[in-house]
């Protein structure tokens, strides 16, 4: 960029790419599996505690009303039932729920004065069992005064008075409104030869796992700690959070986490469920477990994506060279704000997509609706804005003739100029953008589909060939969540993460992780990073979760960060550990430590055949036999270290914003590449081939990885043809449901999707490791559109809009048809 | 997302069943297979105070051909009659029908006799037993009644059974040989309810088709065989402009409203398409079997 | 409330618990039984997480209710292998990385144990077929379909050696 002044902090890289490898790099099998596939994975609903009691909610059927009077009589009476709060009652024992925006948007687990969005909870209930609870919640008489249902955020907005979900923040609906601007636009824009211009529609779709969110909550009234069982991440980061809620001292609310089944960002930071759960274990003295429902989950998880309109223009110049991009985007962010507009900050560390593009501009308003409120979901906002500059890309070489690769690939950004900042301020740490556009138009077989589609068209058939190549931002930073706010709030800086790892007398380790599972594979990753570094047997590994009283520092997994994190972590801790162990054996081999190294689960002297002590005899000497060794303190008792690594490389934003600083800097590049066939009758999308190319830097399981490419792009089909929240005019949601909602199955998702990888590692983590765990779901919409697109050329169908159900599709082919 | 609660009863005999739905009046409901009745209850939308379990009825599970007719039990899964030899030989239509309902699992349990008792307007079976001429047999206190599958399903979830009668079997008359047949359908996924599903059987004699049958789900309230469409084929010859037209009068004839998954506009494209692909499809199987 | 006793032969034992007739089988294999290998996904029978088997057949169990399964014989997903003797169909699902985040799975796997023993040599297209009614938000599917094809060649190596 022109800006070369701009510091990049020095690599903390410590373990180089390239080396050779025994563990890392391999399609290890996962250590994870074997209790999951015997049904003994212990998830929050498996949590049973004696005298334990369940809960129900009583939802809210309006979506924006006042709460006039609650009867709860009825249902205290029904035999069965322990309690049954109002948010009068929840709100004398619990304060709001944490929000990271500012000024805070307030948000009560439960209701007080008036309900926001259907499904908002309005009572709770605590019973003998979840059936009883439920029967309960029907019995309670409830009077609401509706007020104006807001539905679409463009009329939003604009509504004043009682349209307003929240008076107490001024008389508006409108959470946020900013404009930023990076770079000479207005210049770039007047010096533009060509300007493309686009309105595009991404729909509010949503994580939704087959697992929902759940928690056992104790109350011991003795010590006046809570003990929260709950399937939530990001505990040992914000978790202490909930105490503030929950009205106690950080110390006395233990989370002790549960693995998740599937979480998405869905469950990066439960709080109402627990906050539910813990309030009721409070007024019942006996434990009690709340787990959504389906329907909970649909209606109220607090987790829906996004959901925004955008106006766009892209400027060229006279070489076609994209110089400048401007939009205007509406958000339509629900009822709550509880990451504030985070998605956007996600959004910003990339929004120029692999291209070098000197200025852009986003005007961005936040509005609050009645709906669900955002929270996270895969891309965490940045898959809309990789759907939005592709969808530009392919709308400039539609309408001026330009071929949608080579003119990509001639506004790549070079490998030679990386690092490479984009005018936001971020920083892209490396990449190959042409070698994995390449790679993919080879493994496609790029120019015989074309000729394929050429020869199907002449029998009336529609087939297109997608193309996408865009951005994987990974290993998120902190800043990006107050660092768009007029005033920063709590402007934190750190978003570490810890592992402690512990060598027990006889040799083996155990890891202890911060964040539990939730589909991904943290196990196996830390299991065969930590083998690789003390050329440990995996088999002697094992993999465990703090709670958070045992917790060290740690965020969790979540822009794709877990595994470039942990490794950091694991590196730091092993390298404690060899230390020690070389300082042991160095005294019992008589050599001096730098003399030593590990091979093969042993420590040995270089070059000196059979001085040597296994692992697991240097540990038994750390633990039982301190006086074989001298009297300093390197050598006490114990082989364990805890650790915690700090993101790799971030910088401060600037006071004006105009900078937004190195926040999201190890990019990760893909270039998906769909063929469909389109029914043009009945607008029915069928996937021929799938293509998917992706650069993580630095692989530390294939297998996995290809698993979360294909698992991210099933997703991002749904997001692309199937699935969207439809809310109606009176914000009733109406497709609260499996059968209505329509997830993916086996027979929507292309038989085979190919994965391939170019290798670009990265030069500030350790290895050269990248995040790769959102890619799929922030490739594939793009390149759905650009294919639906391709293949409907000859009725001239625009793309601009998503979910491309079957029915919206046959609309639009309808509506050329009538035109031509 | 829990069910309300009832009382529960087994029934160990059909007289049983009806007895006890006669003594207990309404709200009470017949427990099949429950794959249409326990999700309507899980999600509240089915509240009966007495479920009557006829499920272990095993004597009802039955599939056979007997004097040309395809004889089903009201107890019969989906899969004992998509896997049956007596289906396919008789009622082959059937079958390919099938392959369009639900899911395996599903198919396991639900049966026949609930799935049209509960006449879901988007289901299929309702549709493919009209056009097969079925007929049904409700057993009531005061015996049993035969109803054509035109007259049983009255609207959509609402059919000729009494709340204190119970359906016992369906009948088929077997398809005539050389008959050419076809069922296509639109839904969001394989095996969800269709948005618009088409079913056609005709035969054609001396190069003129009769014996047309041909209906339509999604293309109004309810399931609904096409008489003007069949009157329009009958007789004629069967040329590709005949079935276009016909297929256009199918969708004047069409009177769909909008849903959450499709607007009528669509559903009118889904009719013209699947109506045009099942006579065409229909015509082309009777050429393959020669008998034209 | 009235509560009644149910006895249901789940993996070869006898359970029994007073339970409402409403309880679904879901819950009685979870609660009562306290196996909690089957999963619940969405209690509206979409999604296939919470599928056994009854005689045999697979079944939802959040579409039945415990009552109704009486002198059926129920059979869940920790009827299958144990770890250190995983059932050839899950060394297949582990070996193919047929699961993610395991909440599909026990559903996947007496789906794919019921479909194997009716067609012990099935084309991918069958495979697609038989799951089509189970879902999986974390795979995308495609590694399911491996393992059930790669289960089916070790159930058929293991039927040769017995």
């Amino acid at each position: 960029m022109k800006d070369q002044t701009r510091r990049i902090p020095a690599s903390r890289q410590r373990e180089k790419p390239g080396q050779k490898t025994k563990w890392i790099g391999t399609d290890m099998k996962r250590v994870e599996d074997p209790r999951l596939l015997t049904g003994q994975g212990r998830y929050a609903d498996d949590v049973s505690v004696p005298g334990m009691l369940h809960a129900a909610t009583l939802s809210s059927p309006h979506a924006h009303a006042r709460i006039i009077s609650i009867d709860v009589s009825k249902a205290r009476a029904l035999p069965g039932v322990v309690a049954v709060m109002t948010g009068e009652a929840v709100a004398r024992l619990t304060g709001p729920l944490p929000c990271f925006s500012n000024p805070p948007v307030e948000q009560r687990c439960v209701a007080i004065d008036r309900v926001r969005h259907v499904g908002e909870p309005v009572a709770i209930i605590a019973a003998e069992s979840r059936y009883i609870a439920e029967d309960a919640a029907r019995l309670i008489e409830v009077e609401y005064e509706p007020l104006p249902a807001m539905n679409d955020p463009r009329k939003a907005m604009h509504a004043i008075g009682e349209g307003v979900l929240h008076p107490a923040r001024g008389d508006t609906n409108v959470a946020m409104h900013r404009n930023f601007s990076f770079g000479d636009v207005a210049g770039d824009f007047a010096r533009a030869t060509r300007v493309v211009k686009r309105s595009l529609r991404w729909a509010r779709s949503g994580a939704q796992p087959l697992e929902t969110c759940g928690a056992v909550s104790e109350y011991d009234s003795a010590t006046g700690k809570f003990t929260i069982h709950v399937n939530s991440s990001m505990y040992n980061y914000v978790g202490w959070l909930l105490a503030v809620t929950l009205g106690v001292p950080v110390h006395k609310l233990n989370i002790i986490p549960t693995i998740a089944g599937g979480s998405f960002g869905s469950k990066l930071f439960i709080h109402k469920v627990p906050v539910i759960s813990a309030v009721l274990a409070r007024e019942t003295g006996r434990p009690v477990k709340y787990l959504e429902d389906r329907s909970d989950n649909i209606l109220a998880c607090d987790h829906h994506g996004s959901d925004r309109f955008y106006d766009c223009e892209l400027a060229l110049d006279h070489n076609d060279k994209m110089i400048s991009m401007r939009c205007k985007v509406i958000d339509d962010y629900g009822a709550y704000f509880q990451f504030d507009i985070g998605h956007h900050g996600n959004a910003l560390s990339q929004i120029t997509g692999p291209y070098q593009i000197g200025s852009v501009e986003a005007d961005i308003t936040a509005v609050m609706t009645n709906k669900c409120q955002q929270g996270a979901y895969r891309g965490f906002g940045s898959e809309v804005s990789n759907y939005v500059m592709e969808r530009m890309v392919d709308a400039a070489c539609s309408e001026f003739g330009l071929d949608p690769v080579e003119f990509r690939r001639k506004n790549f950004i070079k490998p030679e100029q990386f690092p490479y900042f984009i005018p936001t301020g971020n920083l892209y740490d490396s990449g190959n953008y042409p070698a994995v556009l390449d790679k993919a138009l080879q493994m496609l077989d790029y120019d015989g589909w074309r000729n394929k589609q050429k020869e199907a068209r002449k029998e009336g058939r529609y087939i297109g060939i997608g193309l996408a190549t865009c951005q994987e931002r990974s290993v998120f930073s902190a800043t990006e969540f107050w660092m768009l706010n007029h005033e920063a709030g709590f402007a934190l800086t750190s978003s570490p993460e810890g592992v402690k790892v512990k060598i027990d007398p006889t040799g083996n380790a155990v890891i202890t992780l911060q964040a539990p599972f939730w589909g991904n594979s943290p196990e196996t990753m830390a299991t065969m990073i930590l083998a690789e570094h003390l050329t440990m047997d995996p088999a002697n590994i094992s993999v465990t979760y703090a709670d958070t009283d045992s917790g060290i520092a740690g965020t969790g997994p979540g822009g794709s960060r877990f595994t470039v994190m942990v490794a950091g972590a694991i590196v730091s801790a092993s390298q404690v550990i060899r230390k020690k162990l070389f300082l042991l054996a160095a005294h019992l081999l008589d050599a001096d430590p730098s003399e030593m190294e590990l091979f093969d689960g042993k420590v040995r002297v270089k070059g000196r055949q059979g001085a040597e002590k296994s692992i697991a005899d240097l540990a038994m000497m750390a633990h039982f036999f301190r006086l074989s060794f001298p009297d300093t303190p390197e050598f006490d008792t114990g082989l364990d270290a805890s650790c915690t690594y700090d993101h790799p490389l971030t910088t401060m934003p600037s006071e004006d914003r105009k900078d937004l600083g190195i926040f999201y800097p190890i990019m990760g590049h893909m270039c998906h590449m769909p063929v469909v066939e389109i029914d043009v009758e009945t607008g029915k999308v069928k996937f021929l081939d799938y293509v998917a190319v992706h650069d993580c830097g630095t692989i530390v399981n294939p297998m996995t990885l290809a698993g979360h490419v294909r698992g991210g792009t099933a997703q991002g089909i749904g997001s692309a043809i199937y699935e969207e929240y439809k809310y109606a005019d009176d914000g009733q949601l109406l497709n609260a449901n499996f059968a209505d909602y329509i997830l993916p199955s086996v027979n929507e998702v292309p038989p085979n999707v190919r994965v391939g990888h170019v290798v670009t590692p990265s030069p500030f983590t350790e290895y050269g490791i990248k995040g790769g765990g959102e890619g799929g779901r922030m490739g594939a919409p793009p390149a759905i559109a650009s294919a639906i697109e391709d293949a409907l050329k000859p009725f001239g169908v625009k793309a601009d809009f998503l979910p491309l159900t079957p029915a919206k599709l046959r609309g639009l082919i309808r509506q050329a048809t009538a035109n031509q | 997302m829990k069910p309300w609660p009832f009382e529960y009863h087994r029934a160990n005999s059909i007289e049983d069943a009806i007895a006890t739905l006669g003594r207990h009046g309404e709200g009470a409901r017949l427990l099949a297979g429950g794959q249409s009745l326990i999700p309507m209850m899980n999600l509240g939308l089915a509240t009966p105070d007495l479920v009557v379990d006829v499920g272990n009825l095993s004597d009802l599970a039955y599939v056979l051909v007997e004097d040309g007719v395809l004889r089903i039990g009201a107890l019969a899964t989906h899969n004992t009659i998509m896997e049956a030899d007596a289906s396919a030989s008789a009622c082959p239509m059937l079958v390919v029908a099938y392959h369009s309902v639900a899911h395996h699992t599903i198919r396991n349990r639900g049966t026949l006799g609930g799935n049209i008792c509960h006449a879901d307007p988007a289901s299929e079976m309702p549709l493919v037993l009209t056009l097969l001429d079925a007929s049904m047999v409700i057993r009531g206190a005061r015996g049993e009644r035969v109803v054509a599958a035109g007259n049983f399903f009255i609207d959509a979830f609402e059919t000729e059974v009494e709340p204190a009668e119970m359906l016992t079997e369906i009948r088929i008359p077997a398809q005539a040989a050389g008959e050419g047949y076809a069922f296509e359908e639109m839904s969001q996924r394989k095996g969800d309810f269709a948005i618009v599903s088409a079913g056609c059987r005709l035969s054609i004699r001396k190069g003129q088709m009769t014996n047309v049958r041909f209906g339509l789900t999604g293309a109004g309230a309810q399931t609904r065989r096409m008489s003007v469409v069949e009157a329009k084929l009958e007789g004629a010859g069967p040329d590709d402009r005949l079935l276009a037209e016909a297929a256009e009068l199918a969708v004047v004839n069409s009177d769909p409203s909008d849903d959450i998954h499709a607007d009528a506009a669509y559903r009118l494209d889904l009719v013209r398409t699947m109506s045009r692909r099942v006579l065409a499809a229909a015509v082309r199987m009777t050429a393959k079997q020669g008998a034209l | 409330m009235r509560t009644q006793k149910v006895e249901l032969t789940i993996n070869g034992t006898t359970y029994s618990g007073h339970v409402e007739p409403r309880m679904l089988l879901s819950d009685f294999i979870r609660q009562v039984a306290r196996l909690t290998g089957t999963h619940v996904g969405c209690e509206h029978g979409v999604c296939g997480a919470c599928t056994v088997q009854i005689d045999g057949k697979t079944a939802r169990s959040c579409l039945t209710f415990a009552v109704q399964a009486e002198g059926h014989d129920i059979r869940t997903v920790e009827a299958l292998g144990k770890q250190g003797a995983l059932h050839p169909i899950q060394e297949a699902f582990w070996e193919k990385h047929g699961l993610q985040c395991g909440y599909c799975t026990p559903g996947m796997l007496m789906r794919a144990e019921e479909f194997l023993a009716s067609n012990p040599t099935p084309s991918r297209e069958d495979i697609i077929e038989a799951i089509s009614g189970n879902l999986c938000r974390c795979t995308g599917y495609q590694t399911i379909v491996d393992a059930i094809e790669h289960a089916a060649t070790l159930l058929k190596s293991q039927t040769a050696e017995a």
